[in-house]
């Protein structure tokens, strides 16, 4: 079932493995741990891992960084520039989402003294 | 048992999914639809059409200026967001839990710090200003400004940190990024053409090009100091415990 083919095309396309191995690690954490923190710890590696899949598919063999300067040769190769501001601007987002979620675990653990989900839901 | 169960589920997925990017365009081929549609484009009229010698810049604030100003907006909102459920801090009321317990930080990292703070807020303002035409731009200079702030408060007390970044001047800088997005915007809108456009009709093409970069310049100033002034504000506002 698996062949040299098959290696050779997963390793061509090792970032998309990468990236998909860490959601899965994402993933388990998410359903996994019962700390809250962990939990959102797995969220995050998940983002980053949705973050390496979209800016692997922007490069170009050979291409340079998509900027006009002194030095740019005539015809030149540049590497794909809408994932990079897809990225930038998604982790500004993501920033966003923890800092959100840290300040609503740090209220509940002033009001119920604990981060441990499945002590949260005896609590009611 | 549910770890194991969970373990062969997600490794059940993990073949699933293997086996579907295995299926798409190896990287960095130029035949990808990622880069055949629009981007040869962006690439070959970016300088003249978008302003900006970096193609990035280019797509950011000017193809995809909505998606940008949302999400400068976002980041805005996430703010009053944790603002409203932790509350504002107050240098008469409040303190950090590091300061409470009393630990110090040794010679060697307070003057570290003392020393390269400056620089690094110096080093901040440089990469805000160079957007344009280098790699950089509003919110990575933003990161870098908010990260400035955390490790001046980290390494030395909080209420000096309250005493150095007031209150008061960072609600008033905290709005910038959406404010200068807007105001540069809206002033296309004056003229009977599209908001974010950045046209200004009747000028020569050498002034329109000139304006366009003075107002990306613009947005990227107005990002940089709202960006670092929002991460600051948000890490205070967490950071503080009651006296």
């Amino acid at each position: 079932m698996i062949n040299n083919e098959i290696i050779a095309k997963a390793y061509s396309s090792i970032n998309y493995v990468v990236a998909v191995t860490l959601f899965c690690i994402g993933l388990y954490a998410l359903i996994i741990k019962p700390n809250l923190i962990k939990k959102f710890m797995g969220l995050n590696i998940i983002e980053t891992s949705v973050f390496l899949f979209i800016i692997s598919s922007g490069l170009v063999e050979g291409g340079i960084a998509p900027i006009y300067t002194k030095t740019t040769p005539a015809n030149p190769v540049f590497v794909n520039p809408i994932p990079q501001a897809l990225i930038l601007t998604a982790i500004v987002v993501a920033v966003s989402t923890t800092a959100l979620a840290l300040s609503l675990m740090i209220k509940l653990y002033d009001q119920c003294g604990t981060l441990n989900a499945n002590k949260l839901k005896e609590l009611r | 048992m549910k770890r194991i169960l969970t373990f062969f589920i997600l490794f059940l997925l993990w073949l699933l999914m293997v086996s579907a990017v295995l299926a798409l365009p190896p990287i960095g081929s130029e035949t990808t639809p990622v880069t055949t549609h629009v981007i040869p484009r962006y690439l070959e009229q970016g300088v003249e059409e978008a302003g900006a010698e970096n193609i990035v810049t280019c797509v950011i604030l000017n193809y995809r200026g909505y998606d940008t100003m949302g999400e400068v907006t976002v980041i805005f909102c996430a703010l009053i967001a944790v603002l409203a459920v932790v509350g504002r801090e107050d240098p008469k009321l409040h303190t950090s839990k590091v300061d409470l317990v009393g630990i110090k930080e040794s010679v060697i990292v307070k003057s570290v710090v003392r020393f390269l703070a400056p620089f690094i807020m110096l080093f901040a303002v440089y990469i805000m200003l160079h957007g344009k035409e280098s790699p950089g731009g509003g919110f990575q200079a933003g990161a870098i400004l908010g990260a400035s702030i955390i490790i001046y408060t980290m390494t030395f007390s909080y209420e000096l940190a309250l005493s150095k970044f007031f209150v008061k001047v960072r609600t008033l800088m905290e709005g910038a990024g959406p404010i200068a997005f807007f105001a540069c915007g809206v002033v296309a809108l004056f003229y009977n053409q599209n908001f974010l456009t950045y046209i200004i009709p009747g000028l020569d093409p050498v002034t329109q090009t000139a304006m366009r970069s003075l107002m990306i310049e613009i947005i990227e100033v107005g990002i940089g100091i709202g960006g670092g002034t929002v991460i600051s504000s948000i890490f205070l506002a967490m950071e503080k415990v009651e006296k």
